[in-house]
């Protein structure tokens, strides 16, 4: 059952250019089905969840390939499998103007199932395992379009997450070598008596890790492929670059840093205020740069880098409450990025403007791209009553919480990057709505609102932002049973 | 108790309604709409005064720990009585000063939106629920200020914007500690933090209070986070100017109440460093924005700067923490909410009429429109501190209650720097009349005839003035009302 | 004594014999007989490797019966055969991969000399993976190097002349090191038997006489076994020598014939010096610093490279390091770690090297990157084949590079002092690696807008494709099911000793 959730997207995808399909609408109908019975499946395992690990194979000694459905997994998995179908929904329109379909919607569904294959990854290993088919099943989608830009961008991706899983990898091993065993276990798995005296080299490996893991994270320095891979096509910079590739690196640091290093043997230590105070300056570095960006996807890029540092400041207070704060910004984040992007290649795919000044007035030419739009900024920014501000009072409260007065400071830093996200968001829906006097409407001559393939999946994540935004209590209650290792 | 939700939900429906609305090709329908809600609301409003038995209303929980609470206490009915009054004048006078701008439509429709979400500011029950409607009343307010669109009106919004968000999320940041600390974030007066965490965590605790008051403070125009007020007051439409620097800035001043008598309480910050940087701030903000306002030729811009000063007489006041400061501060948030709507629409008036917007180009006005300058000048009299005005009730309590608190060095140094800054005050505001009524030796008579605004905007000028007046002449009642918050806050 | 026991002497007796036979041979002929060598040899030493197996223990066989100390022995252990078989298999490989690009780089007259050449290298590897007496070992030696040089050189232009006698230069240089250790040997112990040797060693070692000869003689067998295996300051020689000469003489030296003198030196360092000597003295930090340097200045080299089939030369410095490195941590599981590298590094480069061969053919015969953009469109097979490659070189999970990585970094962690350094580079030189790879992959998968070349169909090359397919599954083999071999290896290692 496990593996035929992975299986399904990755065969699908290798079927899709097989596959003699008469009209296009055919393959249409053919990928949603697909992924929609996928999502279906997925829904059905997480909810009869099994509660034994499968194995698949076994690499050497005790090192294998195996599955297991957990608390995390559901988190990840739900929430990739929630977002597939209106994703793929979404890439049928957009991608009517770009040529090689077949090959985007081949490896765009086989990314699902190495996705899920994170998400499912019972061990260290087998997480590694997909992480890097993520990154080889990514690459040909950031180099879609094939021009230079494209190719350039596509290398940089490659090196930056390859290299990262270099440094991940070295964290395997030592998990592998002082670990009791290598499965995921809440805690953390580390045998204190093999480690001994060599803690701070133990401290050390976790940081570089940290940082590896990190790079398909964004946080700083690592990371200036994630905007330039915005040269893809809208429907891969908006699910793989703001949810299912970047959260694979958060997904991962929290089952390196919960499940296998432990937090009882982090928290307190140099290694947690390095870590923390790099998350810290990535979260600033990211809106201010977002700021600055005039290019309407490398902003919100940017603004992915800043908000995937709000989940890992989650993760780095070591806490329970920390990691409640990080499992709410990682889902409630991926529903307010995709949306916002999914509005930025609406307006690409309408209008061809790629540029904030290009955008004077465009709010009452599409409206409904524009709300959508102007509430997933709000919601970014923490507006209660938007999913965005449930999460920030998480993160925050559980920094206060966790008494660590370093950790203050990473609550200004939040506040300081909100307020940033204002800056950068709203000058958007400004401009698209109150364009200066000398605008000339005339300009805009033509400009729709897409079709109900791109609509409806915007106000289905609108909806949800919302409705988590007002009504939270339930799902915050089950990130906590999962932080205190209940499922 | 639902006349409660309905009076703030009402006008932020209607306000979405408007909004929402086809462009209308006659005029006057949309001013009838208008007009309704806007009666609608203050009768719902006085309804919900009415019936209310001081219970709280839950919404619903954001969160767990979260609920959106609604309460009306006695200092919400004063806040709220003042937002409804200046709405109602400064909506009716828009009908007439909005005649030649574009997009009217969107001008009432956010304006009653603004309307709602202070009404909501005033019965927040909790400051989660304050926080929420403070971000909104920010991000609805900012289209009344760059209604005209031009350059300099898109500027100032979004300065506007940030500086208010700015000021918010600092409220934030103190509002995740206060949930912890104080276990609660609903408004009870005298506090909501025990003693024994006040005890453990006083560093901490007090550092908050003082981030959360500059926060707060940025709304409420305070030293130093004011650059915003007088970008963005002017810029916007003189009705909009109006409630901007007559009720929405109160907003601020209403946060800092709540903040310092509701949460930390007074017991708790008197005789602190917060309390004397934040006297400090005050002082300092009153007489910077008198000096600014004194060297300012553009009305509009005195004005604003005027506001900067005349809040900060209210924030000093509640900084004094002593009975009759407070009271002080609270007849001071009606006098200045009632003057400084009545000056700008004067203001408003006489740029409508002339087209002229510095103080030097109004010569002989007051041949021309005796009653609006009798207008604009019994309030200005009221703004310096003349009775038989509300400003003289109110600055002398605010110099008494200083007097009166004992507190080394600021006893004294407050009211001598009130008096400065009152002094600055006739300076800036007086030549308007002046120049009004004895244009000079100069000045060409002839060209000017006698030509009334219409009754629309006059009528709303007459009201403000009458009530700047009445809390002069009757402030018992008044104050009677105010000691009943004052015995249980202080 | 059983039958099977005469195998591996066999084994080595037919290469030779099928070495002159070949020489009165035509082209075709001769390619007939070097592939059934290969095969029956192949067959011979598995069912070696199963008795051996079977019996848990290595077996010596005493050439001609003579006893020791005057006679020439062969011990087969459960790794030298295993070794055998698995060389083998790769050479085969490489043949049937290269073998229309051998037809035409190499004259017809000509062909049936390189089959010659081949054999008597395939019977020098036996020799030198089984031996156990020094001198034969430095016979085959030898003969192995010039074979090697042959091999460049049979592809005449002028620079694979000059390739060859770069090679002949710097490999007699490691051979005359080679030759004065075993002299010295000989010297301080009176014995050529490998396993007399370590007795009189470990004599000598514990009175504490003849320290710094001792230490000499390791320094001088050591270094030139790492000039013969190429090592990084003594590389020089490499790319030139895999890059020019014809491509199944290059994937066969870059992935068996350096591997043969790594293979020597690990079994000297069990079998002659004795692990705990060898492990003390301080040429195992040389060797591994050397190794670490070689993986960092391989790799930066290979990125500075723009012909292809240099890239890959460069590539094999690199992964000489990373074997050196795990020889040079001085513990079991290093040099098992070691063991399985030259396994997967074998079966990667000849990967490589034959789908390389496959690309620059659909490219105009050019080997610039600029001109192989787009080639795995034009040749499929090699396309996907050397996307494999350079993923397992990258370290990618499922291929066998990622074991190799594994069991390096394990071995790592156990060794205190050099945990750190050794995490590090190996984490630098898979960024390395990944920049000049995957800047290769990228570019044979960007479609160029018209195609100067043609396309190649898979009717037109069978058996190259077949050959390819081989080579991915047991990289794939290498890499999934790892344990048995990984569990091989270590069986054979303790059999060493």
């Amino acid at each position: 059952m496990i593996m035929l959730v992975i299986l399904i997207p990755v065969l699908t995808g290798v079927l899709v250019p097989l596959l003699p399909f008469k009209k296009r609408s055919h393959m249409e109908l053919f990928l949603e089905t697909m992924v929609i019975l996928n999502s279906l499946l997925v829904w059905y395992l997480l909810m009869n969840r099994p509660t034994e690990i499968f194995t698949l194979a076994n690499f050497t000694g005790n090192l294998s390939i195996s599955f297991k459905v957990d608390g995390m997994s559901m988190v990840f998995g739900g929430l990739v499998s929630a977002l597939w179908p209106f994703a793929t929904l979404y890439a049928f329109e957009y991608m009517t103007k770009e040529e090689h379909e077949k090959v985007f919607f081949m490896f765009y569904t086989m990314t699902y199932g190495v996705t899920l294959g994170i998400s499912l990854a019972a061990n260290l290993l087998t997480m590694y395992f997909f992480y890097e088919l993520l990154t080889l099943v990514t690459v040909p989608l950031v180099m879609h379009t094939l021009t230079r830009e494209a190719i350039l961008a596509s290398r940089k991706y490659l090196y930056y997450s390859l290299g990262g899983a270099a440094f991940a990898f070295v964290g395997l091993i030592f998990v592998i070598i002082y670990g009791s065993t290598t499965n995921f276990v809440l805690g953390g798995v580390l045998d204190f008596q093999k480690i001994g005296d060599r803690t701070d080299i133990l401290l050390l490996i976790y940081v570089i890790a940290f940082m590896g893991f990190g790079v398909k994270a964004a946080i700083c320095p690592f990371n200036s492929w994630l905007p330039d891979a915005g040269v893809a096509p809208t429907p891969v910079t908006a699910l793989l670059h703001a949810v299912a590739v970047v959260k694979s690196g958060a997904f991962a640091i929290i089952r390196l840093t919960y499940y296998s290093f432990g937090t009882e043997f982090l928290k307190g230590t140099w290694a947690q205020n390095v870590v923390m105070a790099i998350v810290m300056f990535t979260i600033l570095y990211g809106c201010s740069r977002a700021v600055k960006e005039t290019h309407i996807k490398r902003r919100l890029a940017y603004s992915t880098i800043s908000n995937l540092s709000y989940i890992l400041f989650g993760v780095t207070l070591m806490t329970p409450l920390g990691m409640v704060g990080a499992l709410s910004h990682l889902i409630f984040h991926a529903l307010m990025k995709i949306s916002s992007f999914f509005c930025a290649g609406a307006i690409m795919h309408q209008t061809d403007r790629h540029y904030v000044h290009e955008l004077d007035g465009m709010g009452y030419k599409m409206p409904a791209v524009f709300g959508v739009f102007t509430i997933s900024a709000l919601a970014l920014m923490g507006v209660p009553g938007l999913a965005g501000f449930v999460s920030k009072w998480n993160l925050a409260s559980a920094a206060v919480d966790s008494g660590n007065v370093f950790a203050y400071g990473g609550i200004g830093c939040l506040l300081v990057s909100a307020l940033l996200t204002a800056i950068y968001m709203l000058t958007i829906v400004v401009r698209a709505f109150f364009p200066g006097k000398d605008f000339d409407a005339g300009t805009l001559e033509g400009v729709k609102d897409p079709g109900w393939k791109m609509l409806v999946p915007l106000f289905t994540f609108t909806l949800f932002i919302i409705l988590f935004g007002l009504h939270s209590a339930p799902i915050v209650r089950f990130f906590g049973d999962v932080a205190a290792g209940i499922y | 108790m639902y006349y409660m939700l309905l009076s703030i939900f009402f006008p932020i429906l209607a306000g979405v309604f408007l909004l929402a609305l086809r462009e209308m090709k006659v005029r006057k329908n949309l001013l009838c709409l208008t007009g309704t809600f806007l009666i609608l609301e203050a009768v719902l409003v006085i309804l919900a005064l009415c019936m209310s038995r001081g219970e709280m209303l839950l919404l619903f929980n954001l969160t767990d720990r979260l609920p959106i609470l609604f309460k009306i206490d006695e200092t919400g009915v004063i806040f709220a009585i003042l937002a409804v009054v200046i709405f109602l004048c400064a909506g009716f006078f828009s009908f007439e000063y909005m005649k030649h701008e574009k997009s009217e439509k969107r001008y009432y429709g956010y304006y009653l939106i603004v309307l709602g979400v202070l009404i909501a500011l005033c019965f927040a029950g909790n400051l989660i629920t304050f926080y929420l409607f403070f971000e909104l009343l920010t991000l609805s307010s900012m289209p009344l200020v760059l209604h005209n669109r031009s350059r300099e009106a898109i500027m100032a919004g979004l300065k506007y914007l940030f500086y208010s968000l700015a000021g918010a999320y600092m409220a934030l940041f103190g509002l995740y500690f206060i949930e912890k600390y104080g276990n609660t974030l609903t408004f009870s007066a005298g506090g909501v933090i025990s003693t024994q965490t006040a005890e453990q965590h006083t560093a901490l605790l007090l550092g908050i209070a003082f981030v959360m008051l500059i926060g707060f403070g940025v709304k409420a125009g305070m030293f130093p986070m004011h650059a915003w007020l007088t970008a963005a007051h002017p810029a916007a439409p003189a009705p909009a100017s109006a409630v901007l620097s007559a009720v929405i800035v109160k907003a601020g001043v209403l946060a800092m109440v709540r903040v310092v008598y509701y949460i930390f309480g007074a017991s708790f910050l008197r005789g602190t460093w917060v309390q004397k940087g934040w006297l400090v701030l005050t002082l300092i903000t009153v007489f910077m924005g008198s000096m600014l306002a004194y060297r300012e030729p553009v009305l509009k811009k005195r004005l604003a700067y005027s506001t900067i000063s005349q809040v900060s007489y209210i924030l000093f006041g509640l900084a004094v923490m002593d009975g009759d400061a407070v009271t002080g501060s609270f007849l001071h948030v009606l006098s200045h909410g009632f003057i400084k709507a009545a000056l700008f629409l004067c203001a408003g008036t006489m740029i409508y009429m002339t087209g002229k917007t510095k103080v030097e180009e109004l010569r002989g006005i007051g041949k021309e429109m005796p009653i609006l300058l009798w207008c604009y000048t019994i309030v200005s009299l009221g703004l310096i501190g003349i009775p038989p005005t509300g400003g003289f009730i109110s600055k002398w309590y605010l110099a008494l209650g200083s007097l009166n608190s004992g507190i080394p060095g600021f006893g004294l140094a407050g009211p001598i720097v009130l008096l400065v800054s009152a002094l600055l005050t006739a300076g800036y505001l007086l030549p308007v009349t002046i120049h009004g009524f004895l244009p000079g030796a100069e000045f060409d008579g002839n060209t000017s005839e006698r030509r009334e605004p219409s009754l629309f905007m006059l009528i709303p000028v007459i009201i403000l003035t009458a009530l700047t007046v009445a809390i002069g002449l009757f402030p018992n009642g008044i104050i009677a009302y105010l000691s009943r918050i004052i015995t249980k806050i202080v | 004594m059983d039958l099977v026991q005469n195998f591996p002497a066999v084994s080595i007796l037919i290469c030779l014999f099928a070495g002159i036979i070949s020489s009165g041979l035509k082209g075709k002929a001769a390619r007939y007989v070097n592939i059934a060598l290969i095969l029956a040899v192949m067959i011979l030493n598995t069912c070696t490797l199963g008795y051996v197996l079977h019996t848990e223990e290595a077996f010596v066989y005493v050439m001609g019966k003579f006893p020791a100390p005057w006679g020439n022995e062969i011990r087969a252990g459960v790794l030298e055969c295993f070794m055998a078989v698995f060389f083998c298999m790769i050479m085969l490989l490489s043949l049937l991969g290269g073998k229309k690009k051998l037809a035409d780089e190499v004259e017809e007259g000509k062909t049936f000399l390189y089959y010659v050449l081949m054999n008597l290298l395939l019977s020098s590897l036996l020799a030198l993976v089984y031996t156990n007496d020094l001198f034969t070992a430095y016979v085959f030696v030898e003969i192995n190097t010039i074979a090697a040089c042959g091999l460049i050189m049979i592809r005449q232009n002028g620079r694979t002349i000059e390739a060859a006698a770069r090679y002949m230069i710097m490999s007699l240089l490691g051979s005359g090191m080679l030759l004065m250790g075993i002299c010295m040997l000989y010297d301080l112990t009176g014995h050529l038997l490998m396993s007399n040797i370590k007795e009189q060693v470990a004599i000598l070692s514990v009175s504490g006489q003849y320290r710094i000869p001792l230490l000499v003689t390791i320094a001088l067998m050591s270094v030139g076994l790492a000039i013969k295996s190429a090592l990084f300051p003594f590389h020089a020689w490499l790319p030139d020598a895999y890059g020019y000469s014809t491509v199944s003489s290059a994937a066969i030296l870059s992935s068996l014939v350096s591997k043969g003198y790594i293979f020597l030196l690990i079994k000297i360092i069990y079998r002659v010096i004795g692990f705990d000597i060898f492990e003390a003295s301080k040429i195992i930090d040389v060797l591994f610093v050397f190794g670490l340097m070689g993986m960092i200045f391989g790799s930066l080299s290979a990125i500075k490279e723009n012909d292809v089939r240099r890239m890959i030369a460069y590539s094999s410095v690199a992964q000489i390091g990373y074997i050196y490195m795990g020889i040079g941590m001085g513990t079991q599981a290093g040099m098992a770690a070691s063991v399985f590298h030259i396994l997967s590094h074998a079966a990667t480069k000849s990967l490589l090297f034959i789908a390389a061969i496959g690309l620059t053919d659909v490219s105009g015969g050019s080997r610039k990157f600029i001109d192989l953009t787009g080639a795995a469109y034009r040749n499929k097979w090699a396309g996907v084949t050397f996307t494999v490659g350079s993923l397992s070189m990258v370290g990618v999970p499922l291929f066998s590079g990622f074991i190799s990585k594994l069991l390096f970094a394990q071995a790592a962690v156990q060794n205190n002092g050099k945990m750190l350094p050794a995490l590090i580079v190996l984490g630098i030189s898979t960024i390395l690696n990944a920049i000049y790879f995957m800047k290769t992959v990228i570019r044979i998968y960007t479609p160029v807008e018209e195609n100067k070349y043609e396309c190649v169909t898979f009717s037109s090359m069978k058996l190259y494709a077949a050959t390819l397919v081989c080579f991915i599954g047991l990289n794939i083999i290498l890499g999934v099911n790892s344990q048995p071999i990984v569990d091989l290896i270590q069986q054979g290692l303790s059999m060493f000793s």
